[in-house]
């Protein structure tokens, strides 16, 4: 996690011996991906390629990947799954998922089973919490964390069914937004129906859209922008008007 | 003799960088700095004053508004220093306050004249006042003043970072500006006395992670580095800026803060 960052190469100062440990405010980020069954086929595959291109990307951004940190939370199979980059944590491993983006490597992904949803949801904002808990004490400062929920159905129970439990988060999310604790992002891709689009407004109203096909390449270039703008300062017009973009302004041949 | 007098002149030096963010953006730095010596008294030291501001990235005229508070700022700190000439302890506050008072109205009403709204020109603030008889040190939002005053065992100088103002958030890139709202409840004012200064780096929230170490103690290996070519009476700081500009602009401290970066640099001669 302490990785040096990349070296100096300026004349005069070159050859000063200044220590410099990776003390980047950091940006936590975490993917909540659904994988059940109906995302199987091309739909994951698109994902799992949008991931591997987004973290090309991301390495490439001398900043983000330092500040950055991904962590990917899968609901589908019959369960939800935290990764720690390409290694999915066992329940009782006590590590954070939390790896830097310079060093992120993205799960490959198959989808199966259930839509845990709220479970998935609910353990984002625990990994959120801890690891800000984890910043402070480790002395490091730290951006707003930003969430992104990613989604083609509705949240069901073990068994595959509907389920009402999504209602019990609202409140919870509501408070948690209110209090600025982090930026959810919940985005309805392929079939989604409106009933499921709904549970999105629900958990952020803010930041919510319902999009055609699978533009998951487009939605990680989002989350960038977004880190971005958290590193410039900006306003939270600036992330509205990022969003509205994603939204709005994606090519013609996803429609 | 207190205070950082134990005489001598003072030389200083400023640079300022846009950040990694802005650079990718093709976005101007929106730092800026300045400095200035007031005259006092035949065959007494000057007073000088060093400022330097960050304007808010998400403001449009902020790059304005930085420019235009630290130019008030070594005005009107400088002028009250130097015509003042308090003494060290409770007096300096209420000067220090005093000028920042001059400087908020002078800022409001210059932006008040461009018809734009003063939040546009956001921007933090960060002063020393260096006197004959003491520091001060008046800071709104979340710059740095480093102090560097005796030395260890091995006779490397110590390095002090002065109290910084009240964090307004939980995070790293939300801070207190001029134009904020009950800006007076976040001013942090200080009076040093203490005649062993001999070296003071002013610097915006950019350079955070690189003059201070994670448990926010100053980091002297790159302290000394930056004031090392400072230190030579036979070497002009200027010559060495285009390589301290791009030592800012560097990977290694991008990849710890994409902010735009100042460096105020002065040491005694």
């Amino acid at each position: 996690m302490m990785n040096e960052p990349p070296p100096t190469a300026v004349p005069q100062y070159a050859d000063f011996d200044f220590e410099l440990d990776n003390n980047a405010q950091r940006l936590p980020l975490v993917l909540c991906l659904d994988n059940s069954r109906s995302m199987e086929g091309r739909p994951v595959q698109a994902l799992n390629e949008a991931l591997r291109e987004w973290t090309r990307e991301l390495h490439d951004d001398v900043s983000l990947s330092y500040s950055v940190e991904v962590a990917v939370i899968t609901f589908g199979d019959q369960s939800v799954t935290a990764y720690r980059g390409a290694e999915p944590l066992h329940p009782g491993m006590n590590l954070s998922p939390f790896v830097p983006a310079h060093a992120f490597t993205p799960p490959t992904l198959a989808a199966n089973g259930v839509t845990l949803m709220t479970e998935a949801v609910e353990l984002a904002m625990h990994i959120v919490a801890a690891r800000k808990t984890e910043l402070r004490k480790l002395g490091l400062q730290y951006y707003r964390p930003q969430i992104c929920l990613v989604t083609d159905g509705l949240p069901t129970d073990g068994t595959g069914h509907y389920t009402t439990t999504w209602q019990r988060i609202v409140p919870v999310l509501a408070e948690e937004q209110r209090a600025r604790r982090f930026r959810l992002y919940a985005i309805g891709v392929g079939g989604i129906t409106d009933r499921g689009q709904a549970v999105l407004r629900a958990f952020a109203p803010t930041y919510n859209a319902q999009l055609q096909g699978f533009p998951f390449r487009e939605l990680l270039q989002m989350m960038s922008a977004s880190a971005a703008a958290e590193q410039k300062g900006e306003g939270e017009e600036a992330f509205e008007k990022i969003f509205h973009q994603f939204r709005t302004q994606r090519p013609a041949w996803e429609a | 003799m207190g205070g950082a007098g134990k005489g001598g002149a003072w030389r200083t030096h400023g640079v300022s960088v846009e950040g990694y963010r802005h650079r990718r953006t093709g976005t101007p730095c929106q730092d800026a700095w300045d400095s200035a010596q007031w005259r006092t008294g035949e065959g007494e030291d000057p007073v000088v004053v060093l400022a330097v501001a960050d304007g808010a990235g998400s403001r449009p005229r902020s790059q304005e508004g930085a420019q235009l508070a630290v130019r008030l700022a070594t005005e009107h700190f400088g002028r009250e220093a130097a015509e003042l000439r308090v003494p060290a302890g409770d007096a300096v506050h209420g000067l220090l306050h005093s000028a920042f008072q001059s400087v908020c109205r002078e800022f409001l009403v210059a932006v008040e004249q461009t018809g734009a709204r003063a939040q546009d020109f956001a921007t933090t603030l960060t002063v020393v006042v260096i006197t004959p008889d003491w520091l001060g040190h008046l800071s709104v939002g979340d710059g740095l003043v480093i102090v560097r005053a005796g030395t260890d065992a091995d006779g490397a100088g110590l390095f002090h970072l002065l109290p910084q103002a009240e964090a307004a958030s939980e995070y790293s890139n939300e801070t207190v500006f001029l134009t904020s709202r009950d800006v007076g409840r976040w001013v942090r004012t200080d009076c040093v006395d203490d005649p062993g200064i001999d070296a003071v780096v002013l610097s915006t929230d950019g350079l955070t992670q690189a003059a201070l170490t994670r448990f926010q103690t100053p980091n002297a290996s790159f302290l000394a580095a930056v004031l090392g070519p400072m230190e030579s009476p036979a070497k002009d700081p200027d010559d060495d800026e285009a390589e301290l500009a791009e030592l800012l602009r560097s990977d290694r401290l991008s990849a710890v803060n994409a902010d735009d970066k100042t460096l105020l640099r002065a040491v005694r001669v």
